[in-house]
């Protein structure tokens, strides 16, 4: 059952399209990346998803409500963790927490708080004034704050964004740990990696929506698969052997290496080795070359600004 | 649910707003110099001023007027009778207090919720827009008249203490008080809305104060009219003066509210 559905989302400021015709659906318990360079509409998409903002046209359902039309029945089942992390320097952790807690019907305030510091690993620091924080303790009391209440759907804009490494990764251990109790997360993201990590399917937008997949169908969509042959030594004859077999489309040398593009691979790999072989190679690995999830989102994106161009 | 949620706006607001030590001061230490600054004025006038002054016919107007207005006031030696036109402007002058602390709370409340980005978090929350709006102007409105009132104090013992107390009789006229019970809260309520507008352009709260502080003169505007003879605030005047700050609160109140649509806050405040 879909938990957020998108038909036709546009948003315009003026003559500037931020959000161009975004329609998608995604499911219950998933973890969604959102993948797309500055400017290309992420933030504004989870605004209106959120229910801060209003669509130009077309509309969204998330949840079971329009964020357009039931804004404030809608915060009661969703959370947001802003791109920064919109706390009050002069408030403790556990003021901050409590303020925004207070606003929300049918959760016990004090227990929640407690409840999420701790998870959070804040508990010792609930008394100090959240100025004091790092950027990571930070992120984290805004992850806790968007948890408060228990939401459905979890929004995340860019939630490691200038953390450092340690901390980043902190925050996307909780992101997985959401994601294994079978939350719903929306992660709006420019790392890659990060979204191949956590996501279960990937969603490239530059206004527009240029791809949503799995992260693996992604890859095979936008590139063939080809097999590494690694040998001993690489003589022309097996060179020669190999492009004369029928199900090879494409052979790339580089030193002791071969990379071939297969009609079929899991077929015809067992042949393709038998050639190797026969021709007198010494085969020392033979793998299947991966790309990126990086290089699929570069090349949709290049793709688009060609179009555009 | 509303009373919960305006409640706990209001601590917050008080819990920023009071850790500030600038802010604290700016909202108590200010008020107390305006009102001991008005009594030493007067006081000055009185002793040092000498009635040549009253040979002013601007003045001479006034005291006319005055005289009108307060019949009982013609048994009085002329010195003070001046004295009472001299103390009958505080109310006004008063105004100012609930204007600056009004535009301070605003501007500080919601510059720093611009510069936290916290606005936007806020409004993730099943917080309704006037829920917010009513809390912070609450927020800022209340200490606001508080401090008022407790200056009024402040300026009637002071003349008592100065041994004047025997003309508060004719100070404490029905327009004093409508100033200080219905005039007051108006202008708190309008200075709070346009420190909200002010704020929603500006980057910091010094910027949104000088944009607001425009709106001061008016108040001034009131005192030298009553002053210089040109118009006595009768009751009745007084009473019209405040349902007009009134209805321009109703439509100070409206823009405001257009502006603090949730829409509003996120694209365009910056």
């Amino acid at each position: 059952m879909a938990i957020i559905e998108t038909h036709g989302l546009t948003k315009r400021f003026g003559e500037l399209t931020a959000v161009d015709d975004l329609s998608l659906k995604m499911e219950k318990g998933e973890v969604l990346g959102f993948l797309g360079p500055n400017g290309a509409g992420k933030t504004t998409t989870i605004r209106m998803l959120a229910g801060i903002i209003a669509p130009t046209s077309g509309y969204a359902v998330v949840a079971g409500l329009r964020p357009d039309r039931e804004p404030e029945r809608l915060h009661e089942v969703v959370g947001l963790l802003t791109e920064s992390p919109g706390l009050y320097d002069r408030l403790s952790a556990r003021r901050n927490l409590e303020y925004f807690a207070e606003f929300y019907s049918g959760i016990e305030v004090s227990t929640q708080v407690e409840k999420y510091l701790r998870l959070m690993g804040l508990w010792e620091r609930r008394e100090d004034r959240v100025g004091t924080f790092s950027k990571g303790m930070k992120q984290r009391l805004a992850l806790a704050r968007a948890l408060l209440h228990k939401p459905q759907v979890l929004f995340l804009d860019e939630p490691t964004a200038g953390l450092d490494p340690e901390a980043a990764r902190e925050v996307r251990d909780m992101i997985k740990k959401l994601s294994l109790e079978g939350r719903t997360i929306f992660l709006s993201t420019h790392n890659l990696a990060e979204a191949e990590l956590l996501c279960h399917h990937i969603a490239v937008i530059r206004t527009r929506l240029l791809a949503l997949d799995t992260p693996e169908d992604l890859r095979q969509r936008l590139f063939s698969r080809q097999v590494i042959v690694q040998l001993e030594t690489l003589e022309s004859s097996i060179v020669e052997a190999v492009e004369k077999l029928p199900f090879v489309q494409t052979l790339h040398r580089d030193e002791n290496q071969l990379l071939v593009e297969l009609a079929d691979p899991e077929r015809n790999r067992p042949e393709l080795v038998k050639s190797i072989v026969e021709a007198g190679g010494r085969v020392m690995e033979v793998s299947e070359k991966r790309h990126s999830l990086e290089e699929a989102y570069l090349t949709l994106v290049q793709e688009e600004e060609k179009l555009d161009s | 649910m509303t009373r919960r949620r305006i409640r706990n706006i209001l601590r917050k607001e008080w819990e920023v707003m009071f850790s500030d030590l600038n802010s604290v001061l700016f909202i108590t230490l200010l008020p107390l110099l305006i009102v001991g600054q008005a009594i030493l004025l007067i006081w000055l006038v009185v002793q040092f001023g000498g009635e040549g002054i009253l040979a002013n016919p601007m003045l001479q107007t006034a005291m006319e007027k005055l005289r009108a207005a307060l019949p009982s006031l013609a048994g009085l030696p002329v010195g003070e009778q001046f004295q009472v036109l001299l103390l009958s402007q505080f109310n006004f002058y008063l105004l100012l207090i609930p204007m600056m602390t009004a535009i301070s709370f605003a501007t500080f409340s919601i510059v720093d919720e611009k510069l936290s980005r916290s606005l936007e978090a806020l409004l993730a929350t099943p917080v309704r827009t006037w829920e917010l709006l009513l809390g912070k102007a609450l927020s800022g409105a209340l200490p606001a008249l508080l401090i008022t009132w407790l200056c009024a104090g402040v300026f009637l013992l002071g003349t008592v203490g100065l041994g004047w107390g025997h003309l508060l009789d004719l100070v404490l006229t029905p327009s004093w008080f409508i100033c200080l019970f219905l005039l007051t809260p108006v202008v708190a309520v309008l200075s709070f809305m346009l420190g909200i507008i002010g704020s929603s352009r500006a980057r910091d709260a010094k910027s949104a104060q000088n944009i607001v502080v425009v709106i001061v003169l008016p108040v001034l505007a009131l005192i030298g009219v009553q002053v210089t003879g040109l118009v006595w605030f009768t009751p009745l005047l007084t009473l019209a003066l405040a349902l007009g700050i009134g209805m321009a609160d109703i439509f100070v109140l409206r823009v405001a509210t257009r502006l603090f649509q949730r829409e509003s806050i996120v694209v365009r405040w910056h």
